[in-house]
């Protein structure tokens, strides 16, 4: 009896939990969904009359708010950024793993990195930028996503790298394969699930990130995370909720499916992103 | 080593180097030398060196204090929070996981979301006429706080920043949890040892290195909290929610005090290097979890 009372009190602090933590992206979801009419008599959970309306005011905007435009430059953005994380810190991880090379002082550096606040290199970045004609380009915001993820993705790659058995490399090295040829045909394929996850979890830093995109762009390569909150600064004093409600979950959209599908390989590399870092 | 592989290893690490001097070091270069010169947009290729007084004018300036103040103790009571928390509900939690591990997956939601809209979404979710938080807390108290005045605003952050990061904690510490391995609880429990001081005595003091990797991380992270902050409250309620990040955001882009900005930038530098100094004597002794 005492066991089944503690179980369904696990269930339901887990309930509370759930809904507590979710709060924010909940509520959001409700008022996204309601009339601008009901959203001004009921701020409730409640939606009365659902309505997809918000959204069709979003995308008919277009030409003062160009969501579609800020969704595209996180997208190309993050995703360059991811890539080139994943092509620099793979082989560099392999040269530490294998050879030693560089384990002394690229992975501690790469592992203090996380812990230092980036916006001590924001303001000389900015300068360099405006030097060389990066600022506000999709390219270098790039380039800044991948600096933010490489030392998570650096991490994870040298611990996994150095699990990975010996011995088929080096039957590959007796058949007269030189270091590239193995680390693409036969180190990559072996690592694909950790490089999946990284690349999923570089992915979402580089979405959610922030600071950079406000620094660095102005509206070329706005990305969403930013041109969200210029939804807010365009409606002034008025402000539609359902319509900005909107903007926020299509914003969040992508990096909370993605989180929920491949749920088990973040979980997995966030702990031993931190636990190894 | 032969000495083609030690050859063949620089040329692997080589790009990854590149991009970081180009990317980290040379900007670290940049910060150094502003930090010390008379500089303004105007000449910014070359800047005047004037020694110390871009440093001295920065710790003079209660707002730096104030910022420093803010960060440090906004890390500290949200690291504990969370980290109290996050153990609370995975070891409670634990049985429900250890059957069900996708359950975890609607825990970790919020850490997909961007603070930035974080922040957004709590502007709107906290207006006093929009908002669900104030229509529920008018409905059940008949009334609610100004989550945003000079008052409220430093709870209404934390909790903030609890909500999102919890589950980070909440993560790391239950994948601790579930790696004791069952032989030592066996062991305890054949001793006696049952409930909490099985906790206590066998599951706690094998938890403690990730208890404090997690403290350290969620500190870090919370000390420079900017995001969320900027798009809720900006340098909001009488200065009293600016963070050492917003500090320097602003006397960059506000001000236009390059030398000012760069000079905090660098004593933030300088702060970091400290906790790093912490958490790598910390880690250097830690126990294979």
């Amino acid at each position: 009896m005492r066991k089944l009372l503690v179980n369904a009190l696990r269930w339901l602090v887990f309930a509370a939990a759930v809904i507590i933590l979710n709060f924010p992206v909940i509520a959001t979801l409700v008022t996204s969904l309601k009339s601008e009419a009901e959203i001004m008599t009921n701020a409730s959970l409640i939606i009365e009359a659902p309505t997809l309306d918000n959204y069709a005011a979003v995308f008919a905007m277009a030409d003062r708010f160009d969501i579609l435009h800020f969704l595209t430059n996180s997208l190309v953005a993050s995703l360059i950024g991811s890539v080139l994380a994943i092509f620099l810190a793979f082989p560099a991880a392999y040269a530490m793993a294998r050879f030693g090379v560089g384990r002394s002082w690229l992975l501690p550096l790469a592992v203090n990195l996380r812990a230092v606040p980036l916006i001590i290199f924001a303001i000389p970045i900015y300068l360099m930028y405006q030097q060389v004609g990066l600022l506000d380009t999709r390219f270098g915001l790039a380039l800044i996503l991948c600096l933010v993820n490489v030392p998570l993705v650096l991490v994870l790659f040298a611990s996994s790298i150095a699990d990975l058995p010996l011995e088929i490399e080096e039957a590959g090295r007796v058949d007269g394969a030189g270091t590239l040829r193995l680390l693409i045909y036969v180190v990559a394929p072996m690592s694909l699930n950790v490089i999946a996850a990284s690349s999923v979890l570089a992915f979402i830093y580089s979405w959610n990130e922030f600071l950079f995109g406000l620094m660095l762009t102005t509206n070329n390569a706005t990305p969403v995370s930013v041109g969200a909150s210029f939804f807010f600064a365009a409606s002034g004093g008025g402000v539609r909720w359902g319509v900005a409600a909107a903007v926020m979950i299509l914003a969040t959209l992508p990096p909370l499916v993605l989180g929920l599908l491949m749920y088990r390989q973040i979980g997995r590399s966030m702990t031993a992103g931190a636990v190894k870092g | 080593m032969p000495r083609t592989s030690r050859f063949e290893g620089r040329l692997l690490i080589a790009p990854l180097t590149a991009f970081l001097i180009a990317l980290l070091g040379f900007p670290l270069v940049l910060d150094i030398i502003y930090s010390v010169s008379r500089v303004g947009f105007e000449n910014i290729r070359a800047p005047e060196l004037i020694g110390f007084s871009n440093y001295a004018k920065a710790v003079a300036d209660p707002e730096f204090w104030a910022a420093a103040w803010f960060s440090l103790r906004f890390g500290l009571i949200v690291a504990v929070i969370q980290v109290v928390a996050g153990l609370g509900l995975a070891v409670f939690l634990a049985p429900l996981f250890a059957k069900r591990p996708w359950l975890i997956a609607f825990l970790m939601l919020p850490m997909m979301v961007a603070p930035a809209l974080v922040g957004l979404m709590y502007r709107l979710i906290l207006h006093e006429f929009v908002g669900a938080v104030p229509y529920y807390l008018l409905e059940w108290y008949g009334d609610f706080p100004a989550f945003l005045g000079r008052d409220w605003a430093f709870t209404t952050l934390v909790t903030i920043e609890t909500l999102q990061w919890t589950p980070f904690a909440l993560l790391i510490l239950h994948s601790s949890y579930a790696a004791v391995s069952p032989d030592i609880r066996e062991a305890a429990s054949l001793d006696g040892a049952r409930g909490r001081r099985l906790f206590l005595n066998i599951d706690l003091p094998l938890m403690m290195p990730a208890i404090g990797i997690t403290f350290f991380l969620r500190f870090i992270d919370s000390f420079r909290v900017f995001d969320n902050l900027y798009t809720l409250v900006g340098p909001g309620a009488g200065g009293s929610t600016t963070s050492m990040s917003i500090y320097i955001y602003q006397a960059f882009f506000k001000v236009g005090d390059i030398g000012l900005a760069v000079a905090a930038s660098m004593l933030l530098l300088a702060a970091s290097f400290v906790v790093l100094w912490v958490i790598n004597g910390l880690t250097a002794r830690k126990a294979p979890l």
